[in-house]
């Protein structure tokens, strides 16, 4: 079960003859539950491309992908049921102006449980209960969601697909356009959905800071093809992130230019600012 | 989505994409004049001829142009069969009495059910189509009759005939013209012309600049929103909105839910590009320079005489008899 990736190509059709190769061969497993995954690469290295494959949005040109059971070939099988596929693996774009709607927040959150044939009564408990998931009060049912912040826009179309209850959840840059403080927020809220359901979460970001507090595996793609495939811990020891266009995270880029400023011996390689700072105490007062 | 061609323009090299703008548009328009003088086959058939040498000698793909013909093709039948029908002239080509029976309107709905029923297999759509029309008509003209309502005749006569492949001709021709010009011109360059040409229309107020500027606007912009639209399409896909199927009141819900972000998008971007060319000075009717500015060349002299002579040449045609 869970989503796999089976040499996986794909192409957009270009200008003329050409074509823009978004996926270069990709050959990838991702388990149903207990995986909380980051993907990461520049700007146009096929990450939002591949986001897209996981509920079957897009085909690839070349090879397959196998979703919860069903195999998703370059061609259209008129067996499978593609919308079933995206109401298990719920997509969150990256910007919610492509698809807010509705007069008010609650009936836009009921736009997606309803298309799966949700009765209504039922649509609008889940829609109340995802808005509270998401960290915005009940007085927001009833705003209309084109007058709202940038934030709170980016929050109501999370809750659109949360209330869909999908059994995995693929999020592209949910903590872009949003401040400090509700990044962080954001990835509570999803690391406690997963520790309640277990359900596995893929998020895009460009944040390693975020990679490395939150994720256990980290998948980086470059140019179309996955270049790494594994902990955070083991990516951000690596030497040549720069090749890979990716940075370090701020604990590890800190801590190491104080041991090199000050010359003491650390341990660089600290997940977030508590462990970064128990670090530093431990050097300076041993 | 994005099979969709808008600016139909493929670059190149070649006699026509060597033409100033302004020299190809008023040549469309005096060549399709000239040709719509045109009186004879003989005559919209040496017209078609040459326009397909032209296209030859001039590095343009003769595909290419008949593929710009596709959506057309409706008004081309629709055009050759209402000539043949209704135009009652000449001598009587073929004539059969289509009778109106319970017999033969039963047989005519059986056989439409079973094409509808045929029509699932998609690649085969054309010629389930004649096969249909054949089908009613035979059904109408030589079954066995009942009791039957007033025979309507139907007669083909030789004017017909000929009028009908002649307005094809005539139409095709008109089309293949429209399309060099927006195959061998960029959407700018077409824009440029258009406002140079229209130039002395500001004395009777009509501002060309301003024309042209919303042209060349909105040919940039359908692209972009194309891709947006595409994007909405597939956010709302990722919700479970399904655009295909589903019930006329359900279908209506989906379409919305792609129109409003389409529009606040739209309005959006519009919005930052009028920040954007106010921010860089742009003053409306203000007089401004070009980076490339139009000129006539050896190319447009021979187009220009070309045109001149085809265009006398059919005055001439449609007067002497």
């Amino acid at each position: 079960m869970g989503i796999r990736f089976r040499s996986v190509s794909f192409s957009y059709p270009g200008f003329g003859k050409g074509f823009y190769e978004a996926l270069r061969n990709i050959t990838l497993n991702i388990a149903t539950t207990g995986e909380f995954i980051a993907l990461v690469g520049q700007t146009g290295s096929g990450k939002s491309t591949l986001a897209q494959h996981m509920n079957a949005l897009v085909f690839p040109t070349s090879g397959s992908v196998e979703i919860f059971g069903k195999t998703i070939t370059p061609k259209r099988d008129k067996k499978i049921k593609y919308n079933d596929l995206r109401r298990k693996v719920g997509l969150v774009f990256q910007f919610p102006e492509y698809q807010l709607f509705e007069e008010t927040v609650e009936k836009d959150i009921m736009f997606g449980p309803l298309n799966f044939k949700i009765p209504e009564e039922k649509a609008r408990e889940m829609a109340k209960t995802a808005l509270q998931l998401v960290g915005l009060g009940p007085q927001y049912l009833t705003r209309n969601p084109l007058n709202l912040s940038g934030g709170e826009k980016k929050r109501v179309s999370i809750a659109g697909i949360l209330a869909m209850n999908p059994d995995m959840l693929v999020l592209d840059e949910p903590t872009s356009g949003l401040d400090p403080y509700g990044k962080k927020a954001m990835m509570d809220l999803f690391r406690s959905i997963r520790e309640r359901t277990d359900k596995t979460i893929i998020v895009i970001t460009h944040d390693m800071d975020l990679v490395y507090e939150y994720m256990d595996r980290v998948l980086v793609l470059d140019n179309g093809a996955l270049v790494f495939d594994g902990e955070p811990d083991r990516l951000f020891r690596q030497t040549d992130l720069e090749n890979l266009h990716l940075d370090h995270p701020a604990t590890i880029k800190v801590l190491r230019t104080v041991s090199e400023q000050l010359g003491i011996a650390l341990d660089v390689y600290q997940k977030d600012v508590v462990g970064a700072v128990r670090e530093l105490r431990k050097a300076v007062r041993p | 989505m994005k099979n969709i061609v808008i600016g139909q323009y493929l670059p190149g090299t070649g006699f026509f994409y060597r033409l100033d703008p302004r020299t190809k548009i008023i040549a469309v328009i005096f060549l399709m004049v000239a040709v719509f003088l045109l009186d004879t086959i003989l005559q919209v058939s040496i017209a078609f001829v040459a326009a397909i040498v032209f296209m030859i000698l001039g590095n343009i793909s003769v595909r290419r142009v008949a593929n710009g013909l596709k959506p057309l093709f409706v008004l081309l039948i629709f055009t050759f069969v209402f000539q043949i029908f209704f135009n009652r002239a000449g001598t009587l080509l073929w004539q059969d009495d289509l009778v109106f029976s319970l017999a033969s309107i039963s047989a005519v709905v059986a056989w439409t059910i079973l094409w509808r029923l045929a029509t699932r297999f998609r690649r085969f759509r054309g010629i389930l189509f004649i096969l249909w029309v054949a089908g009613v008509y035979l059904a109408l003209a030589y079954l066995p009759y009942g009791p039957a309502f007033a025979p309507v005749s139907f007669e083909i006569y030789q004017k017909g005939v000929e009028m009908s492949v002649f307005v094809v001709i005539r139409l095709m021709i008109v089309i293949a013209l429209s399309t060099i010009l927006t195959l061998t011109t960029k959407p700018t360059d077409l824009t440029q012309g258009l406002e140079s040409l229209m130039r002395p229309l500001k004395k009777i107020g009509i501002n060309s600049d301003d024309f042209a500027l919303i042209i060349s606007i909105s040919l940039r912009y359908i692209p972009t929103i194309l891709d947006e639209a595409n994007k909405i399409m597939l956010a709302q896909a990722s919700r479970g909105a399904d655009f295909n199927e589903g019930k006329l009141l359900a279908k209506v819900k989906q379409i919305i839910s792609l129109l409003i972000p389409m529009f606040i998008i739209a309005f959006k971007r519009s919005e930052d590009l009028a920040d954007a060319m106010e921010s860089r000075n742009f003053v409306p009717g203000k007089p401004r320079t070009r980076i490339h500015e139009l000129a006539y060349g050896g190319a447009d002299l021979i187009t220009a005489v070309f045109t001149v002579v085809v265009f006398a040449g059919a005055i001439i045609l449609k007067v002497l008899p």
